[in-house]
């Protein structure tokens, strides 16, 4: 265990530099960078000083040796179209907001999505099954996007029951401005819903159909003891390793339901310094948020032999 | 040594009359999967596709939409950009099926111009990334080793990059353009093809039926084109049917965010943020673009299914 832990780190620091330095050089290959714009119209000698103030005037390989370096000792640097903004400033004004808006999202759709999905496969053919079935279709056809749009005119607008913008700040970060965070939370909730309704109503479905099943009939146990004690710990299996990816997806926020409802995340940050060319501040997400990503991954592999004893990882 | 000779020469006679009676039934075979691809397979799958009545439902809502998107245009010559300022923010009528916007512009060919870009991008990008995806997904699986190892951390760290840092670069690097856009959502999106073919070709290759093609010398496109192509053709069809929509949302949202085509070019996403301000006044002018989008991907999933259950011979017993 111990060894496999250690070989995955040891991949994991791998992936990261390598992300780092495609994302580098990909950055790098844009024509324009963060300055052009606002500098195109200064003289001659005051753009060179703007440049050289911001280190952008070096050639890219010493750049990327720079950046590099600075990374290794775990500094991302400042921003350079907002002198000052650093990574750490970022992740403490920007992530509480898309975490909130995050957890929030999922502690409405995954519930439901996990009830309709236990429904669904118990009352197989019945009325609540085929409701649930156009259910999830119907709200897997619809973007995110989309419902946050028709929410916001007409829950918002039409109705003006909540406002159509905004997010509460200050000593209300993490708790109340309630009337500001449900029509984002519901525009973001609502894909899970679909989701894990179809996720766990399918593997409930191949329980059902397995042979351990009919054993448990078999002995004489009740409906209610084999739904709840043989079908429903396994065919939690899927729901469970897809759960770390949904987290950690979450709660980085969202770029769509940010931007509709102008909520101050990260998810829109992220836009933001990429259409301004803001090279740290790109760098250091795409970086913080692949370290995130692989590590999830991997608990995700460990969750996978936690639960389910047959599925064995690396075997030597 | 004369008993050898005789035991080798009866070894010989026996394996060439197995070699006889393989090829027997293969041939056998062979023609009972020709009878059986004549009679069976492509008809129970049609009947049993046209028998589920909302699947045809769709089926013709998915023709309309797409007939109405490329004829649409053609009997109604209004140009999509042309500008004009008596004809603001009108409501729908017979002259504009669906109204204009707020610079006089007609929706209805708008919309219809836009519906081109979506299709453009269900069928373009989606080929694209199916066909990239299952190529490495099989170079993966039949290379194995230290190519499969670099080549699956390949795809991590392309699944570990924000999908919108490669598109906005790639747009950026190609301009703005459908072209560049179409290749952009394809090249996030193959990464899914590629894992699943990989596993399911690492389970095919160390089928009996594959070794032996192995040992009958065939050559290794057509181990694939007969053997691994017809095996995957169930886990293709799931992934176009869910590529499909994902890449129709991921052009609609990039577009709509300003990330993805540029106006004057036209795509449901930019007519849903133009019809975003004007939101609270003349909400048609967002809903008729929002509508049309479900509309279309809803269509695209219930087809999808119904394809995917009539051609999967799991559900086709039933």
């Amino acid at each position: 265990m111990l060894k496999m832990i250690l070989r995955r780190a040891v991949e994991l620091l791998i992936s990261l530099f390598l992300i780092a330095s495609a994302t580098f050089f990909l950055l790098a290959a844009i024509p324009g960078d963060a300055l052009s714009a606002q500098t195109n119209r200064l003289p001659e000698q005051a753009r060179k000083q703007v440049y050289k103030n911001s280190g952008l005037n070096k050639p890219v390989m010493t750049r990327y040796v720079i950046t590099m370096d600075n990374m290794v000792h775990g500094k991302f640097g400042e921003s350079i179209v907002t002198p000052g903004q650093t990574m750490t400033k970022v992740l403490k004004e920007k992530l509480p907001a898309s975490a909130r808006l995050g957890i929030q999202q999922m502690l409405f759709g995954i519930p439901l999505g996990l009830i309709m999905g236990v429904l669904a496969a118990i009352y197989k053919n019945h009325w609540i099954d085929r409701f649930v079935t156009v259910l999830s279709l119907l709200l897997m056809s619809v973007p995110s996007l989309v419902i946050g749009l028709l929410l916001q005119s007409y829950f918002g607008g039409k109705l003006g029951w909540f406002p159509i913008i905004g997010w509460p700040e200050g000593n209300q970060l993490w708790w109340g401005g309630w009337s500001y965070t449900i029509l984002p939370t519901l525009a973001g909730g609502i894909g899970y819903i679909a989701g894990y309704a179809r996720l766990l109503k399918n593997s409930m479905l191949d329980v059902l159909g397995s042979d351990y099943i009919q054993t448990a009939y078999a002995k004489g146990l009740s409906g209610r003891s084999v739904i709840l004690h043989h079908i429903i710990r396994n065919a939690f299996i899927p729901v469970t390793t897809s759960l770390p990816v949904s987290i950690a997806f979450g709660i980085t926020g969202s770029v769509f339901v940010e931007s509709i409802f102008v909520i101050p995340g990260v998810g829109q940050f992220f836009v933001q310094a990429l259409t301004n060319r803001d090279v740290p501040i790109v760098l250091g997400e795409t970086v913080l948020l692949a370290a995130l990503y692989i590590v999830t991954l991997f608990i995700t592999d460990i969750l996978y032999t936690v639960i389910d004893p047959r599925i064995k990882l690396y075997e030597s | 040594m004369a008993e050898s000779r005789i035991q080798q020469s009866e070894i010989f006679h026996f394996v060439s009359r197995n070699q006889h009676e393989l090829l027997a039934n293969q041939q056998h075979s062979q023609a009972n999967v020709s009878i059986h691809r004549k009679s069976g397979f492509g008809k129970t799958a049609i009947s049993k596709f046209l028998s589920e009545p909302i699947t045809v439902i769709w089926l013709i809502v998915l023709i309309l939409i797409v007939g109405a998107a490329i004829i649409g245009p053609l009997i109604i010559h209004y140009d999509p950009n042309h500008i004009d300022a008596a004809l603001q923010n009108q409501a729908p009528s017979f002259a504009h099926f669906f109204g204009t916007d707020k610079l006089g512009r007609d929706l209805f060919v708008r919309t219809c111009t836009g519906l081109q870009v979506s299709l453009l991008v269900a069928i373009v990008s989606t080929i694209l990334s199916i066909v990239f995806g299952t190529v490495y997904g099989v170079i993966m699986a039949v290379a194995g080793g230290w190519v499969d190892e670099v080549m699956m951390r390949i795809i991590e760290i392309f699944n570990s990059i924000p999908s919108l840092l490669i598109t906005m670069i790639l747009m950026a690097v190609l301009g703005n353009g459908i072209v560049a856009l179409l290749f952009a959502i394809a090249i996030t999106s193959w990464a899914d093809a590629a894992r699943q073919t990989r596993g399911l070709v690492m389970q095919l290759r160390n089928l009996d039926y594959v070794t032996a093609a192995k040992m009958l010398d065939t050559p290794f496109w057509r181990t694939t084109t007969r053997h691994f192509v017809p095996n995957m053709m169930s886990i293709l069809i799931l992934d176009i049917g869910q590529s499909i929509p994902d890449n129709i949302f991921a052009e609609a949202s990039l577009s709509f965010l300003g990330l993805g085509l540029q106006p004057p070019n036209t795509s449901l996403g930019i007519l849903i943020s133009v019809g975003q301000d004007q939101m609270l006044q003349h909400p048609y002018q967002l809903y008729v673009p929002i509508i049309v989008l479900i509309l279309l991907v809803l269509a695209f999933n219930i087809v999808g299914d119904g394809v995917r259950d009539a051609l999967d011979p799991k559900y086709q017993d039933k």
